[in-house]
């Protein structure tokens, strides 16, 4: 043990400096923040050449979690798992007569819900992809069906009939007809407490909360968006609901008697769909998920608004406009559908199949049953205990950690000053190439390596020197170096073709910058007068 | 008198003490002795009035006496001093009364062990300078190499070994039979003569060289002599004074077998047997020794590599990049241990096979040489106030803080990372350092000079300290804050979180501090520094700048002019003029509203400005060199160079006064005169209440002290206000003592692994296996031991019970 602290006092007092670049500025905002590193961690894949607009994705509550996504007059489901290998084709496809605008899944998975717009509901088996029951009572297309959080029996609708209903699924029958909105109903929700509260959204610019324990059928309240809304959510509490319509997205609180709490106008365009995301949180140690709101616009962009700071903290951009979004229970995918037919699934790395892999290890407990002993006849033996964690109460003896070289470093090292500046030069980074010279000078030695240079690596130094030397960072010393190597090479260039075309490019850059610097100056010239003009005043 | 520090510590050799625990070092008048355990200070041998020159550790007569620590020191004073330095006393001065520029003392390396009856003398062969008979000789020869009869207090008279021109250091051979001197190409060696009688003839062997020879080392068994020249060749003589030392008519011998003999590589018909030559040094070869077994030479020189040569291979070892020219390689008698002495007045404890540094003794660094236009602003020495440091910049792109209170360096900031190299140009420099008010932030910039006029950068560098002390970390570079033109001046705001630094381009500018706390695994402050305003005033080189105490006024100098900005609102407030020549130092005094200024060139003066009035209120005609002012009184003061010709008559080679003011009045309350004042530099320290009961100067502490730093970076830290200058008592720290004493005890080789070896005793006591005699406790004892040891039963059974007995008889009683 004495040994060991005796070692681990012991320094050296020259430390190894690698030739490192300048530092650049940082910006002052990080450009990555914990979370938006969350979100692009969704592997994006997509799904392309389903036709028409995506109107409805809903994702299964049960794992593995398959989505459905509604377009035309199909319905497919897809399986996240073959996301991630890549796969994009449907698992099963369900044909309909007419366009299906809405989805929702049972709360067990076991059935699916579809509306079209010809006012028809049907219930489907997910397995067995047939029509279990068949709801006919909209006298106009249906626009939205909602199963409740976890009642089974009953189902939600509302449609350009301006009607909102409650369903008894299994009998075929309308429980309640929630009459009060006085234009399309767009979007509706159900409360993630309560099995008796529900919440519509309608083009009346009104959002309605029901509850059907009410026996006059009134709604219990309303909030005016001002938009004709497009999509309504609860917010997992229960408490909140986030309407979205126009180009804001607006968070309610339905305890305090509807009281907007804040208005998210981040989007260009029409919010066209809203969903409740988790992302991971990091706090002292513990991670925990926090929630947030995923919005989507015509805008093409995908927002995420921390309702908890009121604060967007992340925003993507794709290619199309935006319809709808979801994101799947167990955090590890969110679809987003466009207009044109493409949806774009995100899946995040994560561990596959939690319960499968148990079952695995149930599986192969019986062939761990004796631990194998390793004898000196296996070369192994000689290995044994050098993959050993080291146990919390150990004694680190930590081994000095060894800095890695570039070759240019080695050259430096080595006095080589010319073959240090070719190899950097070789390699084609710039910033390297900058630190090196800049060593070179305070050895004393650029010039001379200049002078030292041949032919093909002259070229090589000259053609740097043409990218490089109008660049505001380097031309300090790019454009004194440039000077002092014509001068001192000027008989090698006249000898060489090559050399000649890489002058002759320096020079046609040099032309470019200084035509840039006459122009910046002339506007300077008619800045400035104004400027003084105004600090007169 | 006051306390004095930041002494050089490798104007000679140190030594080891005989259990290799402590160092000792010669520190200009003093003996420091240091732990090699902790590197810090134990003690001091105070008493020599001029530079020790040498000091030789008594070895120990047999291992029991290992402990004991004895030493002779010799100093430029003429004395000789024999200490115990562990308590540490003073035993024993011999006065010889001529400078003594190196001792050694071969004859106590064979003191006969049995010599209790007999007493024999020790001598100590030393180099001195004969002062009395200059008349007779030419100036040229009045290095002399003389014996000392210890013993006897006295020099032995008349006898005169050699002379030379200059002083050398004399080298004694471990097995104390040869002590020898370098003298130009020549190497002089004398053979100890056995007998201790005063007047035994000494004889010597003079062995020839082609090139100055820098560095000689006798092998510790063998007679090989290696000595090392000013090209850096090694040349390793074997088997020198073979003829000369060895029969009693050598002189003949000597000229009958040279005849016949072929000497490989020996010149001039010198005295041994070969000459062999290694050449790896580029540079002249400071540092020569072998290895304590003779089987390894250790050579440095100016590149700062210590090369281990295998003798008899030649194979090379190499410690290198030590950053600073080697001067001394001390072994230790622990094997394990030796030290380096290095030229930036660093020793370094080296763990000896493996060559790793275990502690490095920093002393204060040397002042580095610039290039002219880098010379002459500013001294580049700041000085924490409150924690009593000074920043100085060092030769190897450090900053070094160095504890004044403490007399030790506490650590070096790389400012830039780059490999020092001895003996290279300076390419790149760092031209100021500033710290602000409580020593938590520090900001430094750097100029790369150009090559033929590209490439040249000026680097502007903010730092934090981080949670230990003094432990910097970089939080903000700006390259080339004024674009192209250097930086005259940076200076930070009271509050600390404002710089201002000014330029010779013309413009000064002010940074902001912007404090981010970013959370992550831990609190972590992260400051960085952007730029708030730029000023200029007709495009005048700025020269220096300065902030009020209350940090609302900011004092630029343009040249002559000073020019005072509000810092917030970046808004010019007046200009005070002007003075004769560029201003180089600004200072507010404490909490009033004057400011001093001083300007250098052919006009030098020291100016005193009333803010009130924004005139001027009095000035001198004096050359400043620094100015600096107390933070919580209106007193400054200035150190200034006194003209040259006044130099040699009044003040006996001082050429600099530190002057005193109180605030307005124009006449110095104290004036002191100093040495080397040139590149010297002031400071006030605040003494903090912690540390208050260290210092203590007539029964009452003092508020703030002054610490002057001259041109070699020694200093003085004293009380200004007390009239006749006490000396600070620093109670030494006791804990640095008893942290010694805890250590465990320096064992090593066989005894590290298996513990002391019993005192080999031939005598084995012949006691019974039973006792004889009933003990107190007999029945514990009788039956230990193994069981082959063991009485028979019959014996042990009656004693047992017998001792059973006893036990019942006592427990009656």
């Amino acid at each position: 043990m004495a040994e060991i602290r005796a070692e681990e006092q012991t320094s050296t007092i020259s430390k190894t400096f690698l030739i490192k670049p300048k530092l650049k500025s940082k910006p002052r905002t990080l450009p990555q923040t914990p979370e938006s590193k969350y979100w692009s961690s969704f592997k994006s894949t997509q799904i392309p050449n389903l036709v028409s607009s995506i109107y409805s994705l809903s994702f299964s509550p049960s794992p593995p979690h398959p989505f459905a996504a509604a377009y035309s007059a199909t319905v497919s489901l897809f399986s996240p798992l073959s996301l991630s290998d890549g796969d994009v084709s449907p698992s099963s496809t369900i044909s309909f007569s007419d366009v299906v605008s809405s989805l929702s899944f049972r709360s067990d998975g076991l059935l699916l819900a579809a509306s079209d717009l010809s006012g028809l509901i049907q219930v489907f088996d997910v397995k067995t992809r047939t029509p279990l029951r068949r709801l006919r009572s909209h006298t106009r297309p249906v626009r939205f069906i909602k199963y409740p959080v976890v009642d089974k029996l009953h189902l939600l609708s509302g449609g350009d009939d301006a009607v909102v209903k409650l369903w008894d699924v299994a009998g075929e029958s309308v429980v309640l007809d929630l009459l009060g909105h006085k234009d399309y109903v767009r979007c509706g929700d159900c409360s993630p407490v309560s099995s008796d509260l529900f919440v519509t959204g309608s083009y009346d610019h009104t959002v309605k909360v029901w509850d059907v324990r009410v026996d006059n059928s009134k709604s219990v309240l309303e909030v005016n968006h001002g938009k004709p809304v497009e999509d309504v959510i609860y917010l997992p509490s229960g408490g909140l609901i986030a309407t979205a319509g126009g180009n804001s997205v607006k968070i309610w609180d339905l305890i305090g008697g509807g009281r907007m709490i804040h208005s998210m106008d981040s989007h260009n365009k029409t919010v066209t769909s809203i969903c409740v995301g988790r992302t991971r949180k990091e706090n002292c140690g513990d991670e925990y998920m926090e929630d947030r709101i995923l919005s989507v616009g015509l805008d093409g962009y995908m927002k995420v608004f921390d309702y908890g700071n009121m604060k967007v903290t992340h925003s993507m951009r794709f290619p199309a406009p935006l319809m709808s979004v979801s994101f799947s229970p167990d955090c590890r995918t969110r679809v987003i559908g466009t207009s044109n037919g493409i949806i774009f699934a995100g899946r995040r790395k994560g561990k596959e199949n939690v319960e499968s892999g148990g079952r695995r290890n149930i599986l192969g407990f019986e062939s761990i049953s004796e631990p194998e002993v390793l004898r000196p006849r296996y070369f192994r033996y000689f290995h044994r205990g050098q993959s050993e964690k080291p146990a919390e109460g150990d004694y680190l003896v930590m081994r000095n950690k060894k800095i890695k070289l570039a070759e240019h470093d080695k050259l430096l090292k080595k006095f080589r000053h010319k073959d240090a500046l070719v190899s950097v030069l070789n390699k084609k980074n710039r910033e390297n190439v900058i630190a090196v010279m800049e060593e070179l000078v305070t050895r004393k030695k650029l010039l001379k390596c200049v002078s030292n240079l041949d032919i093909d690596e002259l070229g090589l130094l000259l053609m740097f020197l043409s990218k490089n030397a109008t660049m505001p960072r380097y031309s300090s010393l790019l454009m004194g170096l440039t000077k002092k190597v014509i001068e001192m090479r000027a008989e090698d260039i006249q000898n060489s073709d090559a050399l000649k075309g890489h002058i002759r490019n320096l020079k046609r850059s040099i032309e470019e910058e200084l035509r840039i610097q006459h122009s910046l100056q002339e506007i300077q010239g008619i800045i400035s007068p104004l400027l003084r003009i105004t600090g007169r005043r | 008198m006051m306390m004095r520090g930041g002494r050089s510590m490798v104007s000679s050799p140190p030594a080891f003490s005989n259990d290799a625990k402590k160092l000792l070092v010669c520190t200009s008048n003093t003996v420091s002795v240091f732990s090699t355990a902790t590197g810090l200070q134990i003690t001091s041998l105070e008493g020599h009035t001029a530079l020790v020159t040498s000091v030789v550790v008594v070895p120990p007569s047999s291992p029991a006496a290992k402990v004991l620590c004895y030493c002779w020191t010799a100093s430029l004073d003429g004395t000789v001093r024999y200490w115990d330095f562990a308590v540490p006393e003073l035993m024993k001065t011999i006065d010889i009364r001529v400078p003594i520029f190196s001792m050694v003392i071969p004859s106590f390396l064979d003191i006969p062990s049995e010599g209790k009856g007999k007493h024999q003398d020790l001598f100590a062969y030393v180099f001195t300078e004969d002062t009395k008979e200059t008349q007779e000789k030419t100036k040229a020869l009045r290095r002399q190499i003389r014996k000392c009869n210890l013993s006897k207090s006295r020099l032995v008279g008349r006898l005169i070994l050699g002379e030379t021109k200059k002083a050398e250091v004399l080298t004694v051979s471990p097995s104390g039979k040869f002590f020898g001197i370098r003298n130009k190409c020549r190497l002089h060696i004398w053979k100890v003569p056995d007998l201790g009688s005063e007047h035994a003839a000494v004889r010597k062997i003079t062995l020839h060289h082609t090139k100055k020879i820098t560095a000689i080392a006798f092998h510790p068994t063998q007679r090989i002599i290696a000595a090392g020249d000013v090209t850096g060749r090694i040349l390793t003589w074997r088997g020198f004074g073979n003829i000369a030392f060895s029969g009693s008519n050598g002189v003949e011998n000597q000229k009958l077998i040279s005849i016949q003999e072929d000497k490989p590589g020996v010149r001039d018909n010198d005295d041994a047997d070969s000459c062999s030559t290694w050449h790896w040094h580029s540079a002249e070869v400071n540092v020569l020794s072998f290895s304590s077994d003779g089987a390894y030479l250790y050579s440095g020189g100016k590149e700062g590599v210590l090369v281990v040569w295998q003798l008899d291979t030649g194979k090379k070892k190499f410690l290198p990049r030590i950053g600073s020219p080697l001067l001394y390689f001390i072994d230790s008698p622990d094997p394990t241990l030796s030290s380096i002495s290095c030229a930036d007045n660093q020793i370094h404890l080296l763990k000896m096979p493996s060559m790793g540094i275990l502690k490095t003794i920093s002393g204060i660094k040397a002042p580095c040489c610039y290039p002219e236009m880098y010379k002459g602003l500013d001294s580049g020495i700041a000085f924490d106030q409150t924690a009593g440091l000074a920043a100085l910049r060092t030769e190897n792109y450090c900053i070094q803080f160095y504890s004044l209170l403490d007399d030790r360096g506490i650590s070096e900031v790389q400012v830039c990372e780059r490999n020092h190299q001895p003996g290279d140009d300076a390419t790149v420099i760092v031209t100021a350092v500033a710290l602000s008010v409580d020593g938590s932030l520090m900001s430094t910039s750097e100029v790369k000079l150009a090559e033929e006029g590209i490439g040249g950068l000026v680097c502007l560098k903010f730092w934090q300290a981080g949670s230990q002390n003094k432990e910097f970390s970089l939080s903000t570079i700006v390259y080339e804050p004024h674009r192209d033109a250097g930086i005259s001046a940076v200076t930070f705001h009271p509050s600390g979180n404002m710089v201002v630094s000014s330029s010779f381009g013309g413009d000064f500018k002010v940074w902001r501090c912007n404090n981010d706390i970013i959370q992550n695994d831990q609190m972590h402050q992260n400051f960085s520094w952007t730029c708030h305003s730029v000023g200029s005033y007709k495009k005048r080189p700025m020269t220096a700048a300065a902030f009020s105490a209350d940090g609302t006024v900011l004092a630029v100098a343009a040249e002559t002019l000073i020019t005072l900005w509000n810092p917030y609102k970046n808004v010019l407030l007046a200009v005070l003029g002007e003075t004769l020549t560029p201003i180089v130092n600004l200072s507010f005094l404490g909490k009033s509203d004057n400011l001093v200024a001083a300007s250098c060139g052919s006009n030098p003066q020291l100016s005193v400005w009333s803010m009130s009035k924004l005139s001027l209120s009095w000035s001198y005609k004096l050359r400043i060199e620094a100015i600096s002012s107390a933070v919580n009184s209106s007193s400054f003061a200035a150190l200034a160079l006194l003209p040259e010709s006044s130099n040699e008559t009044t003040f006996k080679g001082r050429d600099g006064v530190i002057l005193l003011y109180n605030g307005t009045d124009p006449v110095p309350t104290a004036i002191w005169s100093v040495r080397k004042a040139k590149g010297g530099a002031l400071g006030f320290l605040q003494v903090n209440p912690s540390s208050a009961e260290e210092i203590i100067i007539d029964g009452k502490t003092p508020e703030v002290l002054l610490a002057y730093m001259n041109g070699d970076h020694e200093y003085v830290v004293f009380d200004p206000y007390c009239k006749d200058a006490h000396e600070v008592n620093m109670s030494k720290k006791e804990g640095l003592s008893a942290l010694e004493l805890k250590g465990q005890g320096g064992q090593y080789g066989y005894e590290s692994i298996y513990g002391e070896l019993p005192e080999f005793n031939k005598k084995i006591p012949e006691t019974p296996w039973v006792p004889s005699f009933p003990s107190e406790r007999p029945w514990e004892t009788i039956f230990s031991g193994s069981s082959h040891n063991l009485p028979p039963l019959t014996k042990l059974c009656s004693a047992f019970l017998e001792s059973l007995l006893e036990k019942r008889t006592a427990s009656v009683e």
